[in-house]
Protein backbone atom coordinates (compact mmCIF):
# COMPACT_ATOMS: atom_id res chain seq x y z
CA UNK A 1 0.00 0.00 0.00
CA UNK A 2 2.39 2.52 0.90
CA UNK A 3 4.45 1.36 -2.37
CA UNK A 4 1.52 2.87 -4.28
CA UNK A 5 1.13 5.38 -2.30
CA UNK A 6 4.82 6.62 -3.39
CA UNK A 7 4.07 5.91 -6.79
CA UNK A 8 0.83 8.70 -6.87
CA UNK A 9 2.87 10.85 -5.20
CA UNK A 10 5.78 10.59 -8.09
CA UNK A 11 3.53 10.78 -10.92
CA UNK A 12 2.52 14.01 -9.58
CA UNK A 13 5.41 15.31 -10.89
CA UNK A 14 4.89 13.95 -14.15
CA UNK A 15 0.86 14.52 -14.31
CA UNK A 16 1.00 17.76 -15.72
CA UNK A 17 3.25 17.00 -18.79
CA UNK A 18 1.38 13.61 -19.14
CA UNK A 19 -2.10 15.61 -19.30
CA UNK A 20 -0.62 17.93 -22.11
CA UNK A 21 1.24 15.41 -24.11
CA UNK A 22 -2.19 12.68 -23.98
CA UNK A 23 -4.47 15.54 -24.49
CA UNK A 24 -2.87 17.37 -27.68
CA UNK A 25 -0.39 14.34 -28.83
CA UNK A 26 -1.76 10.82 -27.86
CA UNK A 27 -5.58 11.66 -28.15
CA UNK A 28 -5.68 13.66 -32.05
CA UNK A 29 -3.99 10.53 -33.32
CA UNK A 30 -5.79 8.08 -32.09
CA UNK A 31 -8.68 10.03 -32.97
CA UNK A 32 -7.69 10.99 -36.41
CA UNK A 33 -7.36 7.06 -37.14
CA UNK A 34 -10.37 6.72 -35.87
CA UNK A 35 -11.92 9.41 -37.76
CA UNK A 36 -9.81 7.82 -41.30
CA UNK A 37 -12.27 5.07 -40.47
CA UNK A 38 -15.81 6.93 -40.73
CA UNK A 39 -17.52 9.71 -42.73
CA UNK A 40 -16.79 11.86 -40.14
CA UNK A 41 -17.77 15.43 -40.16
CA UNK A 42 -17.19 18.54 -37.83
CA UNK A 43 -21.16 20.36 -38.73
CA UNK A 44 -23.54 17.85 -38.82
CA UNK A 45 -25.18 16.29 -35.68
CA UNK A 46 -25.27 13.40 -37.18
CA UNK A 47 -22.98 10.37 -35.64
CA UNK A 48 -20.05 9.29 -38.01
CA UNK A 49 -20.83 5.96 -39.42
CA UNK A 50 -18.14 3.75 -39.65
CA UNK A 51 -17.34 2.93 -43.31
CA UNK A 52 -14.75 -0.04 -42.67
CA UNK A 53 -11.45 0.95 -45.81
CA UNK A 54 -13.87 3.35 -47.93
CA UNK A 55 -11.79 6.48 -47.22
CA UNK A 56 -8.66 4.58 -47.87
CA UNK A 57 -9.38 2.85 -50.61
CA UNK A 58 -11.17 6.26 -52.32
CA UNK A 59 -7.66 7.50 -51.13
CA UNK A 60 -5.68 5.23 -53.05
CA UNK A 61 -7.64 5.49 -56.21
CA UNK A 62 -7.10 8.77 -56.40
CA UNK A 63 -3.70 9.79 -58.67
CA UNK A 64 -3.67 12.90 -56.70
CA UNK A 65 -2.67 11.07 -53.61
CA UNK A 66 -0.02 9.53 -55.52
CA UNK A 67 1.03 12.98 -57.11
CA UNK A 68 1.16 14.93 -53.66
CA UNK A 69 3.12 12.05 -52.13
CA UNK A 70 5.43 12.12 -54.95
CA UNK A 71 5.62 15.67 -54.38
CA UNK A 72 7.03 15.67 -50.86
CA UNK A 73 9.51 12.83 -51.72
CA UNK A 74 11.05 15.36 -54.36
CA UNK A 75 11.46 17.95 -52.04
CA UNK A 76 12.95 16.25 -49.76
CA UNK A 77 15.56 14.65 -52.03
CA UNK A 78 15.70 18.33 -53.71
CA UNK A 79 16.55 19.16 -49.51
CA UNK A 80 18.20 16.55 -47.67
CA UNK A 81 21.99 16.21 -49.54
CA UNK A 82 22.44 20.04 -49.32
CA UNK A 83 21.32 20.22 -45.20
CA UNK A 84 23.94 17.49 -44.77
CA UNK A 85 26.68 17.99 -46.56
CA UNK A 86 27.25 21.78 -46.31
CA UNK A 87 26.73 22.16 -42.46
CA UNK A 88 29.37 19.33 -42.24
CA UNK A 89 32.18 21.02 -44.54
CA UNK A 90 31.32 24.26 -42.78
CA UNK A 91 31.86 22.28 -39.64
CA UNK A 92 35.25 20.64 -40.12
CA UNK A 93 36.17 24.48 -41.55
CA UNK A 94 35.14 25.85 -37.60
CA UNK A 95 36.16 23.10 -35.64
CA UNK A 96 40.05 24.26 -36.98
CA UNK A 97 39.54 28.01 -35.93
CA UNK A 98 42.11 27.61 -33.18
CA UNK A 99 41.31 31.95 -32.08
CA UNK A 100 39.07 31.07 -28.57
CA UNK A 101 37.14 34.74 -29.82
CA UNK A 102 36.35 34.06 -33.26
CA UNK A 103 35.65 30.80 -33.06
CA UNK A 104 32.89 31.86 -30.82
CA UNK A 105 31.72 34.91 -32.91
CA UNK A 106 31.19 32.02 -35.83
CA UNK A 107 29.16 29.90 -33.32
CA UNK A 108 26.75 32.63 -32.39
CA UNK A 109 26.08 33.80 -35.98
CA UNK A 110 25.64 30.08 -37.13
CA UNK A 111 22.98 29.84 -34.41
CA UNK A 112 21.22 33.02 -35.54
CA UNK A 113 18.57 31.67 -37.79
CA UNK A 114 17.95 28.96 -35.75
CA UNK A 115 16.75 31.20 -32.64
CA UNK A 116 14.32 33.17 -35.58
CA UNK A 117 10.88 31.49 -35.46
CA UNK A 118 9.65 29.47 -38.65
CA UNK A 119 7.61 31.83 -39.65
CA UNK A 120 9.78 34.42 -39.79
CA UNK A 121 12.07 32.87 -42.43
CA UNK A 122 9.37 31.57 -44.49
CA UNK A 123 8.22 35.73 -44.42
CA UNK A 124 11.49 36.87 -44.42
CA UNK A 125 12.25 34.69 -47.52
CA UNK A 126 9.19 35.58 -49.00
CA UNK A 127 10.22 38.94 -49.24
CA UNK A 128 13.42 37.55 -50.68
CA UNK A 129 11.90 35.69 -53.42
CA UNK A 130 9.42 38.39 -54.35
CA UNK A 131 9.19 38.62 -58.07
CA UNK A 132 9.56 42.65 -58.55
CA UNK A 133 10.88 43.86 -54.97
CA UNK A 134 12.66 41.25 -54.06
CA UNK A 135 16.39 41.24 -53.46
CA UNK A 136 17.44 38.03 -55.26
CA UNK A 137 15.19 39.30 -58.77
CA UNK A 138 16.93 42.93 -58.11
CA UNK A 139 20.34 41.67 -58.39
CA UNK A 140 19.61 39.08 -61.42
CA UNK A 141 17.55 42.03 -63.49
CA UNK A 142 19.36 45.59 -62.53
CA UNK A 143 23.15 44.24 -61.36
CA UNK A 144 23.20 41.48 -63.53
CA UNK A 145 21.33 42.14 -66.44
CA UNK A 146 20.60 38.00 -67.13
CA UNK A 147 17.26 39.24 -66.96
CA UNK A 148 14.43 42.00 -67.73
CA UNK A 149 11.40 43.03 -65.96
CA UNK A 150 9.35 41.04 -67.86
CA UNK A 151 11.04 38.05 -68.00
CA UNK A 152 12.64 37.53 -64.57
CA UNK A 153 12.26 34.38 -62.33
CA UNK A 154 9.39 33.67 -60.34
CA UNK A 155 10.49 32.07 -57.52
CA UNK A 156 7.21 30.90 -55.68
CA UNK A 157 3.67 30.56 -56.17
CA UNK A 158 3.49 27.06 -57.01
CA UNK A 159 5.60 27.66 -60.43
CA UNK A 160 8.05 24.88 -60.92
CA UNK A 161 10.61 26.54 -59.09
CA UNK A 162 8.97 27.15 -55.64
CA UNK A 163 10.25 23.70 -54.44
CA UNK A 164 13.92 24.23 -55.41
CA UNK A 165 13.53 27.76 -54.00
CA UNK A 166 11.99 26.81 -50.67
CA UNK A 167 14.86 23.51 -50.49
CA UNK A 168 16.98 26.75 -50.74
CA UNK A 169 15.35 28.56 -47.78
CA UNK A 170 15.52 25.27 -45.71
CA UNK A 171 19.31 24.89 -46.47
CA UNK A 172 19.73 28.35 -45.08
CA UNK A 173 18.01 27.92 -42.09
CA UNK A 174 19.40 24.80 -41.07
CA UNK A 175 22.73 25.63 -42.03
CA UNK A 176 23.87 27.06 -38.77
CA UNK A 177 22.01 24.65 -36.65
CA UNK A 178 23.39 21.40 -38.24
CA UNK A 179 26.99 23.06 -38.37
CA UNK A 180 26.71 23.14 -34.17
CA UNK A 181 25.30 19.75 -34.23
CA UNK A 182 28.54 18.27 -36.33
CA UNK A 183 31.11 20.70 -34.43
CA UNK A 184 29.74 18.79 -31.37
CA UNK A 185 30.37 15.11 -33.00
CA UNK A 186 33.56 16.53 -33.95
CA UNK A 187 34.58 17.61 -30.32
CA UNK A 188 34.30 14.13 -28.78
CA UNK A 189 36.67 12.77 -31.24
CA UNK A 190 40.25 12.49 -29.68
CA UNK A 191 42.85 15.39 -30.92
CA UNK A 192 45.26 12.27 -31.34
CA UNK A 193 43.10 10.19 -33.78
CA UNK A 194 43.44 12.87 -36.76
CA UNK A 195 47.34 14.03 -36.00
CA UNK A 196 48.15 10.03 -35.68
CA UNK A 197 46.93 9.48 -39.14
CA UNK A 198 48.45 12.74 -40.41
CA UNK A 199 51.76 11.72 -39.63
CA UNK A 200 51.44 8.25 -40.74
CA UNK A 201 51.36 10.12 -44.11
CA UNK A 202 47.34 10.43 -44.61
CA UNK A 203 45.59 13.35 -47.05
CA UNK A 204 43.46 15.60 -45.02
CA UNK A 205 40.62 13.39 -47.60
CA UNK A 206 41.81 9.95 -45.99
CA UNK A 207 41.89 11.91 -42.55
CA UNK A 208 37.99 12.66 -42.85
CA UNK A 209 37.01 9.45 -44.88
CA UNK A 210 38.63 7.03 -42.33
CA UNK A 211 38.92 8.89 -38.76
CA UNK A 212 36.10 11.51 -38.98
CA UNK A 213 33.42 10.16 -40.80
CA UNK A 214 32.62 6.90 -38.94
CA UNK A 215 32.96 9.34 -35.55
CA UNK A 216 30.38 10.73 -37.07
CA UNK A 217 27.56 8.72 -38.10
CA UNK A 218 25.54 8.30 -35.50
CA UNK A 219 25.06 12.15 -35.40
CA UNK A 220 24.88 11.47 -39.35
CA UNK A 221 21.88 9.18 -38.70
CA UNK A 222 19.89 11.40 -36.42
CA UNK A 223 20.25 14.73 -38.84
CA UNK A 224 19.10 12.57 -41.46
CA UNK A 225 16.14 10.68 -40.21
CA UNK A 226 15.33 13.96 -38.17
CA UNK A 227 15.16 16.06 -41.54
CA UNK A 228 13.67 13.70 -43.76
CA UNK A 229 11.10 13.65 -41.46
CA UNK A 230 10.65 17.44 -41.08
CA UNK A 231 10.87 17.61 -45.07
CA UNK A 232 7.89 15.00 -45.66
CA UNK A 233 5.68 17.10 -43.19
CA UNK A 234 6.12 20.16 -44.59
CA UNK A 235 3.34 22.16 -44.61
CA UNK A 236 3.72 25.93 -43.09
CA UNK A 237 5.97 26.87 -46.14
CA UNK A 238 3.52 25.18 -48.91
CA UNK A 239 0.57 27.19 -47.14
CA UNK A 240 2.44 30.21 -47.46
CA UNK A 241 4.50 29.83 -50.72
CA UNK A 242 1.82 27.85 -52.59
CA UNK A 243 -1.75 27.66 -51.81
CA UNK A 244 -4.41 25.28 -52.49
CA UNK A 245 -3.74 24.89 -56.48
CA UNK A 246 -3.81 21.31 -56.86
CA UNK A 247 -1.20 21.70 -59.94
CA UNK A 248 0.72 23.21 -58.13
CA UNK A 249 4.05 21.00 -57.01
CA UNK A 250 3.83 22.49 -53.35
CA UNK A 251 0.35 20.90 -53.45
CA UNK A 252 1.84 17.57 -51.27
CA UNK A 253 0.05 15.23 -48.97
CA UNK A 254 0.23 17.64 -46.04
CA UNK A 255 -1.63 20.24 -48.04
CA UNK A 256 -3.74 17.73 -49.58
CA UNK A 257 -5.30 16.75 -46.41
CA UNK A 258 -5.69 20.38 -44.85
CA UNK A 259 -7.82 21.50 -48.00
CA UNK A 260 -10.00 18.65 -47.51
CA UNK A 261 -10.26 18.95 -43.96
CA UNK A 262 -10.39 22.86 -44.16
CA UNK A 263 -10.30 24.40 -47.41
CA UNK A 264 -13.06 22.72 -49.54
CA UNK A 265 -15.98 23.38 -47.95
CA UNK A 266 -17.40 19.84 -48.46
CA UNK A 267 -16.13 19.38 -44.70
CA UNK A 268 -15.00 15.43 -45.39
CA UNK A 269 -13.00 15.07 -42.35
CA UNK A 270 -12.81 11.62 -42.39
CA UNK A 271 -11.21 11.42 -46.12
CA UNK A 272 -9.02 14.10 -44.95
CA UNK A 273 -8.14 12.00 -41.85
CA UNK A 274 -7.14 9.04 -44.02
CA UNK A 275 -5.14 11.29 -46.10
CA UNK A 276 -2.80 12.43 -43.23
CA UNK A 277 -2.73 8.63 -41.72
CA UNK A 278 -1.46 7.38 -45.12
CA UNK A 279 1.13 10.11 -45.45
CA UNK A 280 2.49 9.72 -41.64
CA UNK A 281 2.43 5.68 -42.13
CA UNK A 282 4.48 5.65 -45.48
CA UNK A 283 7.16 8.61 -43.87
CA UNK A 284 7.40 6.34 -40.58
CA UNK A 285 8.59 3.18 -42.78
CA UNK A 286 10.57 4.96 -45.06
CA UNK A 287 12.50 6.38 -41.59
CA UNK A 288 12.80 2.66 -40.50
CA UNK A 289 14.44 2.24 -43.60
CA UNK A 290 16.82 4.69 -43.00
CA UNK A 291 18.04 3.75 -39.57
CA UNK A 292 18.67 0.38 -40.72
CA UNK A 293 20.86 2.09 -43.68
CA UNK A 294 22.63 4.44 -42.16
CA UNK A 295 22.93 2.85 -38.30
CA UNK A 296 26.70 2.27 -37.51
CA UNK A 297 28.08 -1.28 -37.74
CA UNK A 298 29.46 -2.82 -35.24
CA UNK B 1 29.31 14.61 -25.92
CA UNK B 2 31.39 14.71 -22.82
CA UNK B 3 31.67 18.30 -21.75
CA UNK B 4 34.99 18.46 -21.46
CA UNK B 5 35.55 17.82 -25.03
CA UNK B 6 33.38 20.54 -25.62
CA UNK B 7 35.45 22.63 -23.15
CA UNK B 8 38.70 21.64 -25.29
CA UNK B 9 37.64 22.66 -28.47
CA UNK B 10 36.29 26.39 -26.93
CA UNK B 11 39.41 26.75 -25.32
CA UNK B 12 42.36 25.06 -27.35
CA UNK B 13 45.46 27.02 -27.87
CA UNK B 14 47.12 27.33 -31.10
CA UNK B 15 49.64 24.75 -31.85
CA UNK B 16 52.84 26.10 -32.71
CA UNK B 17 55.37 24.95 -34.58
CA UNK B 18 58.38 25.33 -36.37
CA UNK B 19 58.01 25.13 -40.25
CA UNK B 20 60.70 25.83 -42.29
CA UNK B 21 60.60 30.47 -43.48
CA UNK B 22 58.61 30.82 -46.10
CA UNK B 23 56.30 34.21 -46.82
CA UNK B 24 53.51 34.70 -44.45
CA UNK B 25 51.07 33.92 -47.31
CA UNK B 26 52.41 30.39 -48.01
CA UNK B 27 52.73 29.54 -44.20
CA UNK B 28 49.36 30.80 -43.62
CA UNK B 29 47.78 29.32 -47.03
CA UNK B 30 45.51 26.59 -45.95
CA UNK B 31 43.98 29.08 -42.93
CA UNK B 32 43.63 32.05 -45.16
CA UNK B 33 41.58 29.64 -47.32
CA UNK B 34 39.54 28.40 -44.42
CA UNK B 35 38.36 31.72 -42.98
CA UNK B 36 37.73 32.80 -46.41
CA UNK B 37 35.34 29.97 -46.75
CA UNK B 38 33.80 30.45 -43.34
CA UNK B 39 33.34 33.83 -43.75
CA UNK B 40 31.46 33.24 -46.88
CA UNK B 41 29.00 31.83 -45.47
CA UNK B 42 28.65 33.93 -42.31
CA UNK B 43 27.78 36.66 -44.93
CA UNK B 44 25.47 34.08 -46.53
CA UNK B 45 23.12 33.68 -43.33
CA UNK B 46 23.78 37.45 -42.62
CA UNK B 47 23.02 39.01 -45.87
CA UNK B 48 19.06 38.49 -45.77
CA UNK B 49 18.75 39.78 -42.45
CA UNK B 50 21.28 42.65 -43.55
CA UNK B 51 18.60 43.52 -46.14
CA UNK B 52 15.62 43.27 -43.87
CA UNK B 53 17.00 45.84 -41.55
CA UNK B 54 18.00 48.18 -44.30
CA UNK B 55 14.66 47.94 -45.97
CA UNK B 56 13.23 49.62 -42.52
CA UNK B 57 15.37 52.33 -42.49
CA UNK B 58 15.42 53.46 -46.33
CA UNK B 59 13.19 56.34 -47.66
CA UNK B 60 10.25 55.02 -49.66
CA UNK B 61 11.98 56.22 -53.08
CA UNK B 62 14.98 54.33 -51.99
CA UNK B 63 12.59 51.20 -51.03
CA UNK B 64 11.40 51.07 -54.46
CA UNK B 65 14.84 51.68 -56.15
CA UNK B 66 15.71 48.14 -54.60
CA UNK B 67 19.68 49.08 -53.68
CA UNK B 68 21.18 47.65 -50.49
CA UNK B 69 22.41 51.03 -49.18
CA UNK B 70 19.71 53.69 -49.29
CA UNK B 71 20.60 57.34 -50.41
CA UNK B 72 18.59 58.85 -47.64
CA UNK B 73 17.98 57.35 -44.30
CA UNK B 74 14.50 57.36 -42.71
CA UNK B 75 13.50 56.26 -39.03
CA UNK B 76 9.91 56.81 -38.50
CA UNK B 77 8.96 53.97 -40.27
CA UNK B 78 9.54 52.30 -36.55
CA UNK B 79 6.96 54.99 -35.03
CA UNK B 80 4.63 54.97 -38.01
CA UNK B 81 3.85 51.31 -37.65
CA UNK B 82 2.74 51.80 -33.99
CA UNK B 83 0.18 55.12 -34.89
CA UNK B 84 -0.77 54.33 -37.75
CA UNK B 85 -1.41 50.05 -37.75
CA UNK B 86 -4.62 49.84 -35.50
CA UNK B 87 -3.85 46.27 -35.56
CA UNK B 88 -0.48 46.10 -34.68
CA UNK B 89 -0.32 46.81 -30.77
CA UNK B 90 -2.82 43.65 -30.38
CA UNK B 91 -1.27 41.38 -32.22
CA UNK B 92 1.71 42.19 -31.04
CA UNK B 93 0.50 41.62 -27.40
CA UNK B 94 -1.00 38.59 -28.78
CA UNK B 95 2.11 36.84 -29.36
CA UNK B 96 3.77 38.26 -25.98
CA UNK B 97 0.87 36.65 -24.11
CA UNK B 98 0.66 33.29 -25.90
CA UNK B 99 4.47 33.04 -25.63
CA UNK B 100 4.62 34.04 -22.29
CA UNK B 101 2.28 31.31 -21.18
CA UNK B 102 3.36 28.89 -23.17
CA UNK B 103 7.03 29.40 -22.12
CA UNK B 104 6.00 29.01 -18.24
CA UNK B 105 3.63 26.14 -18.46
CA UNK B 106 6.20 23.95 -20.79
CA UNK B 107 9.33 25.17 -18.44
CA UNK B 108 7.03 23.69 -15.55
CA UNK B 109 6.00 20.63 -16.95
CA UNK B 110 9.58 19.57 -18.51
CA UNK B 111 11.29 20.35 -15.39
CA UNK B 112 8.87 18.57 -13.19
CA UNK B 113 8.96 15.39 -15.83
CA UNK B 114 12.35 15.21 -16.39
CA UNK B 115 13.21 15.21 -12.32
CA UNK B 116 11.19 12.69 -11.56
CA UNK B 117 11.67 10.19 -15.06
CA UNK B 118 15.34 10.03 -13.20
CA UNK B 119 15.72 10.70 -9.70
CA UNK B 120 12.21 9.64 -8.39
CA UNK B 121 11.93 6.77 -10.84
CA UNK B 122 7.95 5.78 -11.04
CA UNK B 123 7.02 2.37 -12.52
CA UNK B 124 5.97 3.21 -16.39
CA UNK B 125 9.45 5.84 -17.08
CA UNK B 126 10.16 3.65 -19.73
CA UNK B 127 6.82 3.69 -21.39
CA UNK B 128 7.02 7.81 -21.51
CA UNK B 129 10.57 8.21 -22.43
CA UNK B 130 9.44 5.29 -25.16
CA UNK B 131 6.25 7.79 -26.01
CA UNK B 132 8.43 11.01 -26.22
CA UNK B 133 10.74 9.73 -28.28
CA UNK B 134 8.34 8.20 -30.65
CA UNK B 135 6.23 11.45 -30.98
CA UNK B 136 9.60 12.98 -32.08
CA UNK B 137 10.10 11.32 -35.48
CA UNK B 138 6.07 10.63 -35.96
CA UNK B 139 4.75 13.90 -37.61
CA UNK B 140 2.22 14.79 -34.86
CA UNK B 141 1.65 18.31 -35.71
CA UNK B 142 0.58 18.27 -39.27
CA UNK B 143 -1.88 15.08 -38.83
CA UNK B 144 -3.51 16.31 -35.52
CA UNK B 145 -4.82 19.43 -36.64
CA UNK B 146 -7.89 17.86 -37.63
CA UNK B 147 -8.75 16.92 -34.20
CA UNK B 148 -7.30 19.65 -32.31
CA UNK B 149 -10.02 22.00 -34.02
CA UNK B 150 -12.44 19.65 -32.65
CA UNK B 151 -11.35 19.50 -29.13
CA UNK B 152 -11.27 23.32 -29.33
CA UNK B 153 -14.62 23.62 -30.65
CA UNK B 154 -15.70 21.25 -27.57
CA UNK B 155 -13.71 23.32 -25.13
CA UNK B 156 -15.48 26.70 -26.55
CA UNK B 157 -12.02 28.04 -27.76
CA UNK B 158 -12.11 28.66 -31.33
CA UNK B 159 -10.76 31.87 -32.12
CA UNK B 160 -9.85 32.32 -28.80
CA UNK B 161 -5.99 33.50 -28.09
CA UNK B 162 -5.75 32.71 -25.00
CA UNK B 163 -6.96 29.07 -26.11
CA UNK B 164 -3.96 28.50 -28.43
CA UNK B 165 -1.31 28.31 -25.30
CA UNK B 166 -2.58 25.04 -24.75
CA UNK B 167 -1.85 23.42 -28.45
CA UNK B 168 1.10 25.31 -27.85
CA UNK B 169 2.58 23.96 -25.01
CA UNK B 170 2.69 20.45 -26.53
CA UNK B 171 4.95 21.76 -29.52
CA UNK B 172 7.95 21.28 -27.80
CA UNK B 173 6.95 19.66 -24.78
CA UNK B 174 8.54 16.33 -25.71
CA UNK B 175 12.04 17.64 -26.45
CA UNK B 176 12.21 20.11 -23.74
CA UNK B 177 11.29 17.47 -21.54
CA UNK B 178 14.33 14.90 -22.95
CA UNK B 179 16.55 17.53 -22.28
CA UNK B 180 15.70 18.29 -19.20
CA UNK B 181 15.90 14.72 -18.55
CA UNK B 182 19.43 14.52 -20.10
CA UNK B 183 20.09 17.90 -17.06
CA UNK B 184 19.17 15.50 -14.67
CA UNK B 185 21.17 12.64 -15.67
CA UNK B 186 24.65 15.01 -14.57
CA UNK B 187 23.08 15.90 -11.50
CA UNK B 188 24.61 13.34 -8.96
CA UNK B 189 21.89 10.75 -7.22
CA UNK B 190 23.83 10.70 -4.16
CA UNK B 191 22.96 14.99 -3.55
CA UNK B 192 19.50 13.94 -4.33
CA UNK B 193 19.66 10.89 -1.62
CA UNK B 194 21.84 13.42 0.85
CA UNK B 195 19.15 16.15 0.85
CA UNK B 196 16.45 13.48 1.43
CA UNK B 197 18.25 12.12 4.36
CA UNK B 198 18.68 15.98 5.35
CA UNK B 199 14.83 15.70 5.46
CA UNK B 200 14.05 17.99 2.80
CA UNK B 201 10.95 16.64 0.36
CA UNK B 202 10.80 15.65 -3.12
CA UNK B 203 10.20 19.27 -4.27
CA UNK B 204 12.39 20.93 -2.03
CA UNK B 205 14.94 18.70 -3.27
CA UNK B 206 14.09 19.78 -6.47
CA UNK B 207 13.97 23.68 -5.59
CA UNK B 208 16.60 23.87 -3.76
CA UNK B 209 19.54 20.58 -4.74
CA UNK B 210 17.96 20.01 -8.51
CA UNK B 211 17.44 23.62 -9.82
CA UNK B 212 20.64 25.08 -9.77
CA UNK B 213 22.20 22.38 -11.49
CA UNK B 214 20.49 22.86 -14.68
CA UNK B 215 20.24 25.70 -15.12
CA UNK B 216 22.19 25.79 -18.46
CA UNK B 217 19.41 23.28 -19.40
CA UNK B 218 16.23 25.81 -18.50
CA UNK B 219 17.90 28.40 -20.58
CA UNK B 220 17.62 26.13 -23.31
CA UNK B 221 14.43 24.98 -23.01
CA UNK B 222 13.47 28.54 -22.60
CA UNK B 223 14.47 29.58 -26.09
CA UNK B 224 13.75 25.96 -27.77
CA UNK B 225 9.94 27.13 -26.31
CA UNK B 226 10.10 30.64 -27.17
CA UNK B 227 11.19 29.85 -30.66
CA UNK B 228 8.13 27.91 -31.12
CA UNK B 229 5.87 29.42 -29.56
CA UNK B 230 6.74 32.61 -31.11
CA UNK B 231 6.77 31.78 -34.78
CA UNK B 232 3.82 29.37 -34.68
CA UNK B 233 1.85 29.40 -38.22
CA UNK B 234 -0.68 26.12 -38.46
CA UNK B 235 -2.47 26.20 -35.53
CA UNK B 236 -2.84 30.03 -35.03
CA UNK B 237 -3.83 30.16 -39.06
CA UNK B 238 -6.41 27.57 -38.39
CA UNK B 239 -8.13 27.77 -34.92
CA UNK B 240 -8.37 31.62 -35.16
CA UNK B 241 -10.04 33.88 -37.71
CA UNK B 242 -10.35 37.53 -36.48
CA UNK B 243 -6.93 39.54 -37.46
CA UNK B 244 -6.98 41.22 -34.29
CA UNK B 245 -7.16 37.68 -31.82
CA UNK B 246 -4.31 36.42 -34.63
CA UNK B 247 -0.82 36.53 -33.42
CA UNK B 248 2.25 38.63 -35.76
CA UNK B 249 3.56 36.15 -37.65
CA UNK B 250 0.62 35.06 -39.08
CA UNK B 251 -0.59 38.54 -39.73
CA UNK B 252 2.76 39.55 -41.39
CA UNK B 253 2.87 36.04 -43.56
CA UNK B 254 -0.55 37.44 -44.72
CA UNK B 255 0.44 41.59 -45.91
CA UNK B 256 1.09 41.64 -48.74
CA UNK B 257 4.24 44.13 -49.54
CA UNK B 258 3.46 47.36 -51.49
CA UNK B 259 1.59 50.66 -50.77
CA UNK B 260 -0.01 52.58 -48.02
CA UNK B 261 0.40 51.35 -44.68
CA UNK B 262 2.34 47.84 -45.72
CA UNK B 263 4.90 49.71 -47.81
CA UNK B 264 7.92 47.88 -48.23
CA UNK B 265 9.54 50.18 -45.15
CA UNK B 266 7.06 49.69 -42.62
CA UNK B 267 6.64 45.72 -43.19
CA UNK B 268 10.42 45.58 -42.69
CA UNK B 269 10.36 47.41 -39.80
CA UNK B 270 7.69 45.19 -38.03
CA UNK B 271 9.66 42.56 -39.13
CA UNK B 272 12.51 43.76 -37.26
CA UNK B 273 10.27 44.72 -34.19
CA UNK B 274 9.51 41.10 -33.96
CA UNK B 275 12.62 39.12 -34.88
CA UNK B 276 14.72 40.99 -32.38
CA UNK B 277 13.59 40.02 -29.14
CA UNK B 278 14.78 36.47 -29.99
CA UNK B 279 18.03 37.44 -31.43
CA UNK B 280 19.04 39.81 -28.81
CA UNK B 281 17.89 36.88 -25.90
CA UNK B 282 20.04 34.36 -27.31
CA UNK B 283 23.07 36.41 -27.73
CA UNK B 284 23.13 37.63 -23.85
CA UNK B 285 22.49 33.62 -22.81
CA UNK B 286 24.62 32.23 -26.10
CA UNK B 287 27.47 31.25 -23.12
CA UNK B 288 24.75 29.15 -20.96
CA UNK B 289 22.93 28.29 -24.40
CA UNK B 290 25.89 26.76 -25.27
CA UNK B 291 26.67 24.65 -22.65
CA UNK B 292 23.16 23.75 -22.11
CA UNK B 293 23.04 22.18 -25.26
CA UNK B 294 26.36 20.46 -25.60
CA UNK B 295 25.49 19.06 -22.21
CA UNK B 296 21.62 17.78 -22.75
CA UNK B 297 20.39 18.35 -26.43
CA UNK B 298 22.86 17.12 -28.66
CA UNK B 299 23.12 13.57 -26.49
CA UNK B 300 21.07 12.12 -28.92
Amino acid sequence: MTLLRQDIGVWLFLLPAVVFFVGYQVWPIIRVLWMSFTNYQFLTNEPANWVWFDNYIQAFEDPLLWASLGRAALFTIMFLPGTIVLPLLLAILVDRVTNRRLATLYRVVLLIPAVIPSTLIFVLWKWMYNYQAGPINHFLVDTLGLFTLQNAPQWLGGTPLTLPSIAVMEVWWGLGYHTIFFLAGLAAIPRDLPEAARIDGASEWQVFWHVTRPRLAPIMMILVVLRFGTAMAVIDEYLIFGGFNRASPTYTWTIFMYDQAFKTGLWRQGYAAAIGMIGAVAMMFVMVLLIRIFRPKG
Amino acid sequence: MTLEAVRRTATSEPTARSRPRQSWFNRNRSAIVRHAVINFFMVIILLPLAWVLMMSVKSLPDAMRGDFWPRRFDFTHYSFVFERIATLPVNLFNSIYVTAGTVLITTVCAVLAGYALVHLRPRGAGLVVTALLVSLYFPVRVVSIISIYETQKFLGLINSTSGLILPYITLQLAISILIMRSMFQLVPHEMIEAAKIDGAGAWRTLWMVGLPMVRNGLVVIFIVNFVAAWGEYLLCLTLVDDEARRTMPVVLAAAQGGQGQWAWPNLAAVYVIVVTPGILAFTFAQKLFFKGLMEGALKG
